[in-house]
């Protein structure tokens, strides 16, 4: 459910260059589908107004490439 | 002269992005027009013919919509909007738009009275046929919107010429915006935001430019501008090899070569953050824009002579920093500059700003030959001169294959501005050739 909602916001934040379906299946990083510094900017806008959480920009940030790792970052920061 | 009438009026503090282009405007004055910027829409074919009456009756829509076409700079100052007034509308027979957009924008706003838009139709027509408007040319004082806020103005002109209305409800308005950015939300975003401009400003080098060039031109301002298909062909295949935004491939490349030029270690740019990441201001006709802070070279392991893959994996973290950092209080910013300056003992800051004003772009590979032959097509010119900025060295992005330095000769000579934008196209074209 939550990696669902997440595939959303993230074809949500690039305007649908890729799709929901494309980002939860992504076998390669998300940037290299056209999720641009851009596009994870509004992701993470998205991300820390919906789950009320906020990414420290000072540190690791490769949790950005996938929804898996997107997952695993927001159920430990919650 | 049109007639228009919004709902409300009231007055504001500026927003923060009003008040960064406020800060630019008074440092650059009595050169302010420097900040003007327009438009000329042609009218749609499935819109003509258009009246004059008609496509007046657009703008009067357009500025009852958007509260930032009908908000003055008041006194202190702040934003003081006006529910009712009139616009002066030129009306030009044949004339040509982009002269009437270079004329309309080469005097400075009265921003306390004048409307912040200046508007011409162009027309076509006489004694044997109807007069209609071909072209609409439209002048933004910078307080009032930046360019992706003009886009929203273009986009809904085109739906009204087009369907005769405009649909939805207006976006944030400014004066929303500057009661939002006072909330604790607001505060939060602004602590997160101070915070990355206060790591820094104990770090980077005082200035970028810091040796004075002893050619300095007479005005000093200078800008030259590179006009390079083979930059954007090059660009396009580094940003897809490395999946990354061809603006965060342009800025790594500016951000090294400033750190060539001048020798710093660790380069700090002030690139321009558009602020439109969140739903709520992504389509909001205002200035939301201000400048964000770029630090490359501090990292360990990212010193600015790495290879240039090694230099776009340490950007990648740094621009989502810088733009993070863009959505900033001026007055925080103002407070971590003054007390920088005074722990170091020096003034801090970067006088080096980097500005892709472009608004979205399809990426496309090109091949090797295609790139090498372009080189050919590439050309520099310098269109512009004045006594006043309030920088050293901007870059500009105008759109896929110009880029632009304007610079201060007294810090960096005219001769160097040129080197610089030719080894920015050796730079890109050597690395995409790799």
């Amino acid at each position: 459910m939550l990696k669902e909602r997440l595939a959303e916001l993230v074809a949500e934040s690039c305007d649908g260059e890729i799709s929901k379906a494309e980002a939860l299946e992504a076998t390669v990083p998300l940037s290299y589908l056209g999720v641009t510094s851009l596009a994870q900017m509004r992701l993470i806008d998205a991300i820390e107004r919906e789950y009320g959480v906020e990414v420290d920009l000072g540190g690791d940030i490769s949790f950005l490439d996938s929804v898996d790792a997107l997952a695993a970052w927001l159920s430990a920061a919650r | 002269m049109i007639s228009f009438a919004g709902r409300r009026s009231g007055t504001a503090p500026l927003t923060w992005g009003q008040r960064a282009i406020w800060q630019a405007i008074l440092r650059t004055a009595p050169d302010d027009h420097y900040f003007n910027f327009g438009r000329v829409v042609e009218v749609p074919r499935g819109a003509r013919p258009a009246s004059v009456a008609h496509v007046s009756r657009g703008i009067g829509l357009l500025v009852e919509r958007h509260e930032a076409l009908r908000t003055l700079v008041g006194p202190e100052p702040c934003q003081d909007l006006r529910d009712r007034g009139e616009l002066p509308i030129r009306v030009a027979a044949d004339a040509d738009p982009a002269s009437l957009l270079a004329e309309l924008s080469a005097t400075a706003f009265d921003y306390a009275e004048e409307w912040p838009l200046r508007v011409a139709l162009v027309t076509t027509g006489g004694p044997l046929r109807e007069e209609e408007v071909t072209h609409v040319v439209l002048v933004f004082c910078h307080m009032a919107a930046d360019g992706l806020g003009t886009e929203q103005v273009v986009r809904d002109l085109r739906l009204f010429l087009l369907r005769g209305a405009i649909p939805g409800d207006p976006p944030r308005q400014p004066l929303d915006l500057a009661r939002w950015q006072e909330s604790p939300d607001g505060r939060r975003q602004a602590a997160g935001a101070s915070a990355l401009w206060e790591r820094e400003y104990g770090r980077i080098p005082p200035t970028m430019f810091d040796r004075p060039s002893g050619v300095a031109e007479q005005p000093p301002i200078r800008r030259a501008v590179l006009t390079s298909p083979a930059v954007h062909m090059a660009t396009q295949r580094l940003a897809l090899r490395y999946g990354t935004s061809t603006s965060t491939v342009l800025l790594t490349a500016v951000t090294a070569l400033v750190g060539e030029v001048t020798g710093h270690e660790s380069v700090a740019v002030l690139p321009i953050v558009s602020n439109r990441f969140g739903r709520d201001t992504r389509t909001a006709v205002t200035t939301l824009s201000q400048e964000g802070l770029f630090v490359l070279g501090s990292a360990p392991r990212a010193g600015l002579g790495s290879a240039f893959p090694d230099l776009l994996a340490a950007a990648r973290p740094a621009v989502l920093r810088a733009y993070r950092s863009g959505y900033h209080d001026p007055d925080d910013r103002e407070r971590i500059v003054a007390e920088a300056g005074r722990e170091r003992g020096v003034p801090v800051h970067p006088y080096c700003c980097f500005n892709d004003m472009r608004f979205a772009e399809r990426v496309a590979e090109h091949d090797d030959e295609l790139i090498r032959r372009a080189r050919a097509e590439t050309s520099l010119s310098w269109p512009l001169s004045q006594n006043e900025l309030n920088c050293r060295f901007c870059v500009h992005v105008s759109d896929a294959t110009r880029i632009s330095v304007t610079a201060d000769t007294r810090w960096l000579s005219a001769a160097d501005v040129e080197r610089y934008l030719l080894d920015l196209e050796r730079l890109l074209v050597e690395e995409a050739l790799r």
